[in-house]
């Protein structure tokens, strides 16, 4: 019986191969996304190993509470000298790492988008050897990384401008440095500079991000660690030895990166999901085909057992060629995935892929799974092939009832819309809700798929009444064809129908997403500029305080964003900052209780509370709250805003002025700079002056007027759009292996039929287009129950968020271009299977069998 | 008739067997209390025109169909106390069948077709009860050939080696020449003659073909579902004869 399954795959190598490629995409997905975080995840593992090569102990600031994305609020220098003192230390000294940009001279960026600024650390805590010119001494000095100093064309003595907290400075290059031995920093380029001036580039002076101590001879880490912690009690400080901060720090990061590997994967998941399809269907057909093949097996002596236990193997062995196949895409993939997250401005480090066992294990226990679990209810089916088959000319298995199939259905729907409401009504947060809206998905998509061999005829009837119009007796054929065996051109079409779903979901969502924005931005937008960093970032406080003094200029207002710990309530609450005096000029607030004079009246305790922050918060109310910095403080509530309910920027939580946003929450930079624009000042020449500014001393910053606002916010939901297009694209490619399998095996069923139409007289082009319509009949359908499953979807999932003021908007021309690429699709995939039909030599698909 | 009635040679016995299809009024009868005994070395041909029944019986006999009333003994088993997994081992040991066509798996070589039940069975071939097959069926140079290679005749050939790979206690053949031309037919059933003469095997064939019927030691013939003729076959032209006067109603039940 093995030998049957073997042979059977190996005489049908190009199926065998095709049915396999509908797992190998999901396989590879998932395989390529743990190599790249792996070796994301080992490049920088490398650096904090390397960093801390020659340290002994770090003393690092503790994180006050786990719920707190923030970072913890660095250490005051001053504790540097207090672990000098400690026994056993021989070097002590803080460090600064931060990010910066750099210009050449000619304002130009070099390095790329991401670029470490790094402070020179003393003797054996140094981890940088220099290999041209020597170490940053002076306060304007600085030296490169040795990978962009060669790539940029720099020489020793050439002046560049490091773009920090102050603006942008100029500094003599004086070296070039290799970290380790590697001329990168994690793949990045890194300045080294002085430890004041790393202070000073970061904003962060009389602070430091981290002690590094190196002890005396014959001091073992451990105990090091010991006498520093005990020298340091009651101080808000994490003592770890070297290698215990390295793996610590590898450890928060392989958290952070945590979100973007399961993003990822559940990519992978939707194609593997979709590749289930594929497989469940082309083994359905090739059962169906091997009735009298397995009815034969069964008359001399297999049981049901045994015929089970072939079909199964056989799609064991494809899920494990699959996972094979997929594994080795996998690690072509993930510089791609690593490229593509580049784009939306994820640019993560990578040194040699790394394949982990764990990567190897998942991607073939996924893929054989997958696969047999797929083959499970069609090889179940040919174990109820009666033996008696075999002796009956033209018999094939009876067609099944569909009311149980109904009944099971319209349960996956009710249990999939049950799951969808409550995940997004019933109040889970987090992965909870995530996992239940995901398994609710799931059923909705199984239930309609199961009911879809019932749509199958009229739609098949209304979509393919105008082929019939235009193809004439082709377009019929097609029609005929793609109805013939309804439950094989639902399944076929419910694959394409999960991706075309998605898309649909997402588009219609994001363009939802878009329209609320555009309405909140002209809502709110009063001034006449803003000024935002380009890549997410916030500006530092300097270019609020550079831009006041440009003429025309009459009103600049900040916006800056921090978080709190509330007492009493779960999670951190978001806490934004403002200017009380000017905000009103520049920024149409929404109140719900109060007005703009509620502002000049905020004093030093007041604090503003959104009404989706609390509904019952009242005026009058204290809050009182934990800060990132670690200080509780109370506040008493002078007004209630309404920006939740209208996608405001300050909605969804507390606002404090900025005096006490950097005075208790330690946040001193600016999300976002507001300015008015004085009467009478003309608008085109102030606006220049405010560019030629920012150009010069702000490069990493921008104006955008509101239109320029509303253009930019689109951008950066389109840019995430295209993302998830393109990673659901692996699941429509997916599902178009499924049309080419299901098309082939059709055909090879067909053979006599063929060589019957071709013997009368049709036309190979007849031929051909017979076959590509009734694919684009498929794909269309597919289409059709996607594109209505999507809009389902997006009214589900809009609803909740009405409530913050998003409105639901359909983008009509991206849905129809949607459809159209389907056909477009299912045309495509459709060109070799025509081919093949097309071929048939009239003679021997008269004689076959 | 009684099971009592079954002597030492009997392989199968079938009692009072009715099988009906459908129902209501469509129900068409296709067996009416037929009890009939094949015996053990015997080669017995069941003939009669189309609807008969004579496929039918033979689905019974084989524990492939189910009846509607009635029992089959096969063996000294009775099929009707088998459940699936028991019936599956029951066709595995001690049934072999060659069918009209599609006897063969294109994946397989002709040798491996040839021990198929075995390799179900988990067991090996007896070599020298292998090579006798081989030789019998005249393949010896073939044994690696895929089906598609073979002449119709030729797979034929392979299907009875099948057939008789296991030793079953009967074989069952439904119109095994009824896709051959009249040489290769003639091969097929010398060879069905063979195992019966020199294997001691029992073959029952069901054929409309008098030339092959001929070849049997015994001729059934059906109409209407129930047994019409039952005698020794003797020549082409007496089975033409028997034929004749079966469809003329002159009806000339059980004789043996």
């Amino acid at each position: 019986m093995r030998k049957v399954a073997l042979r059977g795959l190996r005489a049908r190598p190009l199926r065998t191969i095709l049915t396999a490629m509908s797992v190998v995409l999901g396989v590879a997905m998932i395989a390529g996304t743990y190599v790249l975080t792996d070796t994301i995840n080992r490049s920088f593992s490398e650096v904090f190993a390397q960093a801390n090569s020659g340290t002994d102990v770090v003393v690092a600031p503790r994180s006050l509470d786990e719920d707190f994305y923030s970072e913890a609020a660095p250490l005051d220098d001053r504790l540097v000298e207090r672990v000098r003192a400690v026994d056993g230390v021989a070097v002590a000294a803080g460090g600064i790492q931060g990010e910066v940009s750099l210009r050449d001279a000619a304002g130009e960026r070099i390095g790329g988008a991401t670029t470490f600024v790094v402070s020179l650390q003393p003797g054996p805590l140094d981890a940088f050897a220099f290999v041209s010119g020597r170490a940053p001494r002076a306060a304007d000095e600085v030296a490169l990384s040795a990978k962009a100093f060669r790539d940029e064309g720099l020489k020793l003595g050439d002046t560049i401008r490091i773009v920090g907290h102050e603006g942008a400075r100029p500094f003599r290059l004086v070296g070039s440095a290799t970290f380790g031995d590697v001329d990168t920093v994690a793949g990045f380029p890194a300045a080294v500079v002085t430890l004041p001036t790393a202070q000073a580039l970061t904003g962060r002076r009389g602070e430091v991000d981290t002690i590094s101590v190196a002890g005396h001879d014959g001091v073992a880490p451990a105990r090091l660690r010991a006498s520093i912690a005990g020298a340091l009690q009651g101080e808000r400080v994490e003592v770890r030895t070297g290698a215990q901060d390295a793996a610590q720090q590898t450890a928060d990061l392989e958290e952070s990166f945590g979100f973007i590997r399961t993003a990822l994967l559940v990519f992978g998941g939707i194609a593997l999901f979709v590749g289930a399809f594929v497989i469940y269907n082309t083994f359905t057909i090739t059962v169906a085909q091997r009735t009298r093949e397995l009815a034969l097996l069964r008359t001399l002596g297999a049981s049901r057992r045994q015929v089970l236990r072939s079909v199964v193997l056989e799609a064991g062995l494809i899920g494990l060629l699959a996972s094979l196949l997929g594994l080795l895409g996998g690690l072509l993939l993930a510089p791609g995935l690593r490229g593509l997250l580049k784009v939306v401005g994820a640019d993560l480090p990578a040194t040699a892929s790394v394949i982990a066992t764990r990567t190897i294990v998942v991607a073939l226990a996924v893929g054989v799974l997958v696969t047999v679990l797929a083959s499970l209810v069609p090889a179940l089916r040919a174990t109820r092939i009666a033996p008696i088959i075999a002796l009956r000319e033209g018999l094939t298995a009876e067609a099944r009832s569909g009311r149980g199939r109904i009944a099971i259905a319209a349960l996956l729907c009710a249990v999939g819309a049950a799951f969808l409401g409550y995940g997004l009504f019933g109040g889970a947060s987090g992965s909870g809700a995530a996992a239940t809206l995901g398994g609710g998905t799931v059923a909705v998509f199984l239930g309609v798929a199961l009911f879809s061999p019932q749509l199958v005829r009229p739609l098949a009837w209304i979509i393919g009444a105008p082929m019939q119009r235009w193809a004439g007796v082709s377009g019929r054929l097609a029609r005929e064809n793609a109805t013939r065996n309804p439950a094989r051109t639902a399944v076929t079409a419910a694959a394409l129908m999960i991706g075309v779903a998605l898309v649909a979901f997402v588009s219609i969502f994001a363009a939802g997403l878009s329209g609320s924005i555009d309405r909140a931005v002209d809502r709110a937008f009063a001034g006449d500029l803003s000024i935002v960093h380009k890549s997410f970032g916030s500006t530092p406080p300097a270019l609020v305080d550079a831009v006041r003094e440009v003429p025309g200029v009459a009103a600049v207002s900040s916006v800056r964003f921090s978080e709190a710990k509330v007492t009493g309530k779960d999670g951190t609450t978001s806490v934004s900052g403002i200017d009380p005096e000017t905000l009103a000029q520049t920024y149409r607030l929404k109140w719900k209780d109060g007005s703009d004079a509620t502002l000049s009246r905020l004093g030093s305790d007041g604090i503003l509370a959104d009404s989706s922050y609390s509904e019952k918060t009242a005026i009058g109310d204290r809050i009182t709250l934990l800060t990132p910095a670690g200080k509780r403080v109370t506040y008493i509530v002078r007004g209630v805003l309404d920006e939740g309910s209208d996608f405001g920027l300050l909605g969804g939580g507390l606002v404090v002025p900025n005096a006490r946003l950097a005075a208790d929450f330690n946040e001193r930079n600016d999300q976002f700079v507001f300015l008015r624009f004085a009467e009478g000042a003309a608008p085109a020449a102030t606006r220049a002056a405010v560019d030629r500014l920012v150009a010069t001393r702000f490069p990493d910053a921008e104006t955008q007027n509101r239109e320029e606002v509303k253009e930019a916010q689109a951008g950066q939901i389109n840019q995430l759009l295209y993302l998830i297009y393109a990673l659901l694209a692996l699941s429509v490619i997916v599902s178009l292996f499924g049309i080419v399998n299901t098309l082939a095996l059709s055909i090879f069923e067909r053979t006599r039929e063929l060589g019957l139409l071709r013997a009368v007289g049709t036309s190979r082009r007849q031929v051909k287009r017979i076959v590509r319509l009734e694919a684009v009949i498929t794909s269309l359908i597919g289409a059709t129950l996607g594109l209505v499953l999507g809009v389902l979807f997006a009214l589900a999932i809009s609803r909740p968020l009405e409530e913050e003021g998003f409105r639901l908007t359909f983008p009509w021309t991206t849905l129809a271009l949607l459809v159209a690429a389907a056909a477009a699709a299912g045309m495509l995939a459709s060109l070799w299977p025509a081919r093949r039909a097309a071929r048939l030599d009239v003679l021997q698909a008269l004689a076959y069998e | 008739m009684h099971a009592a009635r079954m002597t030492a040679t009997t392989i199968v016995a079938t009692t009072d067997l009715h099988r009906r299809f459908g129902e209501g009024a469509a129900a068409v009868d296709a067996l009416a209390a037929v009890s009939v005994e094949i015996r053990r070395g015997e080669f017995t041909a069941i003939m009669g025109a189309s609807g008969s029944g004579k496929s039918t019986l033979m689905h019974l006999m084989a524990g492939l169909d189910t009846p509607t009333a009635g029992s089959v003994t096969l063996d000294g088993v009775n099929l009707g106390d088998l459940d699936d997994r028991r019936l599956t081992e029951l066709r595995r040991d001690k049934v072999g069948f060659v069918f009209q066509a599609f006897n063969l798996l294109p994946v397989l070589t002709a040798e491996e077709n040839l021990v198929l039940p075995l390799t179900i069975a988990g067991r090996k071939a007896d070599p020298e009860w292998l090579e006798a097959l081989v030789r019998a069926v005249g393949l010896d140079d073939r044994r690696t050939h895929r089906p598609s290679e073979l002449s119709g005749g030729q797979q034929q050939r392979v299907a009875v080696a099948r057939a008789l790979v296991t030793r079953p206690a009967v074989v069952f053949a439904d119109e095994p020449t009824g896709n051959l031309d009249s040489n290769a037919s003639a091969e097929v059933l010398a060879l069905l003659r063979r195992a019966v003469d020199e294997f001691d095997q029992t073959v029952v064939m069901v054929t409309h073909d008098a030339a092959a019927a001929a070849y049997a030691d015994r001729l059934l013939v059906l109409a209407d579902g129930r047994v019409a003729h039952d005698g020794i076959a003797l020549s082409a032209e007496h089975v033409i004869d028997v034929m004749k006067a079966v469809s003329a109603g002159d009806l000339n039940p059980a004789t043996s």
